[in-house]
């Protein structure tokens, strides 16, 4: 499917490592606690990969981005913030209406898949419009995890990794 | 041979047949190229047993001028979608894929092809707001289409696309929804024959947009 998948997990996981050590995350303190009983597994454990935006066509854009969580606990994207836009949101897709929503589960074990036509990450008012090969930083949120720093290459408008 | 197109295989076969299609096409067709063949016969397109007549739309084009679509796209190939442009995701890649397979035509048959755009949002899409995002998401020959609500919604609903009025939440954002087809209609006959689902790819329109020129069905 995504043979850059790997990479981008790496970047994800450098991310989480780096992020770990400053507990800047106001909701930080409930994993923490289950944390201090149990091994690893009793906390989520986030990776993320096969990130992109596809090239926008007008001052909006969606961004796409697939979180694994192979810890024990489930964990929740509440929001993203990044500098390409003021007013992020997240979003889901049903009977081809969109839908802003305030989380998306990621379930333990298991994963979240944002992809074309489904869930996405939509970007409002954007103060520049992305170039096929340019990287928009944005900053994942989750209710227990520390945030998580993805670059988001920007692909061509037609661009979806579930098709090549 | 043509067999009945299953629509929610064609896109993962699709990519099989453009995969093997790549070693295919030069070779000695001594190995197996019987599993190309099987590949083949699923489509991106579904053909309607019971095609639709037109639309009967008359609304506002991108310049405010008024636009009947029965009568203006009579015995042409013609493509409708239903969306709106504050979408970030589908509706352009629809267009996007549209246009890039509209560049792979030989210039007579682009001149053919009419592409309409109908928006399921003309509160906000005004004839302005479409003259602006269809050439940047589709092709500045794409037809841009908006007008009253009602009409839009009767107009897709004759050939079987649903659509609800875009509703206001109470933070004040707007949910909007796009149709779930493309539709294209024969220059031969004036109807609605086949059905592409939004995982349709420009490679996909590009393969059978010929086809749709001349009314033939893929």
């Amino acid at each position: 499917m995504n043979r850059r998948a790997p990479l981008v997990l790496a970047v994800g996981l450098t991310a989480v490592l780096a992020l770990a050590g400053c507990s800047s995350g106001s909701s930080a303190s409930a994993s923490n606690s289950a944390s201090a009983q149990g091994g690893s597994s009793e906390r989520p454990q986030l990776s993320v990969s096969g990130a992109y935006m596809p090239e926008p066509v007008s001052d909006l854009a969606a961004g796409f981005v697939v979180i694994t969580n192979k810890g024990g606990t489930p964990d929740k994207l509440t929001s993203v913030t990044g500098d390409l836009s003021d007013d992020i949101t997240i979003h889901k897709t049903e009977n081809q209406k969109m839908m802003e929503v305030t989380s998306f589960d990621i379930p333990a074990g298991g994963k979240l898949d944002l992809e074309r036509g489904g869930s996405h990450i939509m970007f409002m008012d954007l103060k520049h419009r992305p170039r096929q090969g340019e990287k928009v930083r944005i900053e994942l949120h989750f209710e227990k995890t520390d945030p998580i720093t993805v670059e988001l290459p920007v692909k061509e408008t037609t661009y979806n990794p579930a098709q090549q | 041979m043509r067999k009945k197109t299953l629509t929610s295989a064609a896109a993962l076969a699709t990519t099989a047949v453009l995969a093997l299609t790549a070693c295919g096409s030069g070779d000695d067709p001594a190995k197996p190229l019987a599993e190309v063949s099987v590949q083949q016969t699923a489509k991106a397109a579904t053909v309607l047993d019971q095609p639709f007549k037109k639309p009967d739309l008359v609304l506002k084009d991108t310049k405010g001028q008024s636009y009947d679509f029965r009568e203006r796209t009579k015995g042409k190939p013609t493509l409708i979608y239903f969306g709106y442009t504050n979408c970030p995701d589908v509706c352009p890649l629809t267009m996007s894929n549209i246009a890039i397979a509209r560049k792979s035509l030989p210039k007579a048959d682009q001149d053919k092809l009419q592409v309409v755009f109908v928006t399921t949002d003309p509160e906000r899409d005004t004839s302005a707001e479409l003259a602006k995002w269809l050439p940047s998401a589709g092709d500045p020959s794409f037809i841009g289409l908006t007008g009253d609500f009602a009409t839009i919604q009767a107009g897709a609903r004759q050939i079987g696309i649903g659509i609800d009025p875009a509703t206001k939440e109470k933070d004040g954002s707007v949910v909007s929804m796009h149709g779930a087809q493309v539709i294209a209609f024969s220059p031969k006959t004036d109807a609605g024959y086949l059905l592409y689902g939004e995982d349709t790819t420009a490679d996909d329109y590009a393969k059978d947009l010929p086809k749709i020129i001349r009314g033939e069905t893929p």
